[in-house]
């Protein structure tokens, strides 16, 4: 299993800023139900990609092929900043298959529309 | 709109109002994959997903089945399927709310 298997990233591409503060759930998808593994704020290091404390240690266990499910709360960081959102919350629904390689699943992120795609 | 679970050819919606009713008779639609909802056209659009009666503010999702379209293509893809969800503040407006889509990407947006 790689080391540091799942990172995320939010980019405000309205502001050109990455977006600090969102609190993002990564759940699996397990007998027919989707579990909760972990959740986390995003904190802001020099590129502020998402790092959660800890979360390699939470999840490097349950990080087999499976399908995986990320839900980044965007309303609050839309309403903290006094703006609206078309999205109250976005939810990137992914399936991993080599737990051995590294998976980033970063948002571009903007009120009225957002992109993802899958990274290394 | 649809539950992940929904499959079959029931197209909801498909009471598409009459000239009567409220003025946004269609007012969502979509560029959709291969859904239970409904198929898109040769435009690649899907419309008359809701009716007006049933299209009041409120929170809504659209659920793509992007598995089952790369599958019939003999292609792989990072998203067994795609959720959409968005708030409904003003349902006299249209709202189109299309996926651009690839096997490792997908973006989305409000459009009119």
């Amino acid at each position: 299993m790689a080391s540091n298997p799942l990172t995320s990233h939010v980019l405000d591409t309205a502001t050109g800023k990455p977006a600090v503060g969102i609190p993002v759930t990564l759940s699996k998808f397990e007998n027919d139900v989707w579990r909760q593994i972990s959740r986390k704020w995003a904190f802001q290091d020099t590129a502020n990609r998402l790092r959660w404390t800890g979360w390699k240690s939470d999840i490097i266990e349950e990080f087999t092929p499976s399908k995986y499910k990320l839900t980044f709360e965007t309303l609050a960081y839309y309403e903290g900043r006094g703006e609206k959102t078309f999205y109250p919350y976005i939810d990137v629904i992914f399936e991993i298959e080599r737990s051995e390689e590294h998976y980033h699943v970063p948002i571009l992120l903007s009120a009225y529309g957002y992109s993802t795609y899958r990274g290394s | 709109m649809q539950s992940e679970e929904s499959k079959g050819n029931n197209t909801l919606g498909s009471n598409s109002s009459t000239a009567s009713m409220a003025s946004n008779s269609n007012p969502l639609t979509s560029h959709v994959l291969d859904t239970a909802v409904g198929l898109t056209n040769a435009d690649g659009r899907v419309g008359n997903l809701i009716s007006s009666e049933e299209f009041t503010p409120s929170r809504f999702k659209l659920t793509f089945d992007t598995l089952a379209y790369y599958e019939s293509r003999g292609e792989r893809t990072f998203y067994p399927y795609i959720d959409v969800v968005f708030e409904i503040e003003r349902p006299e407006e249209h709202y189109h709310v299309p996926i651009l889509l690839s096997a490792f990407g997908y973006s989305t947006y409000r459009g009119s």
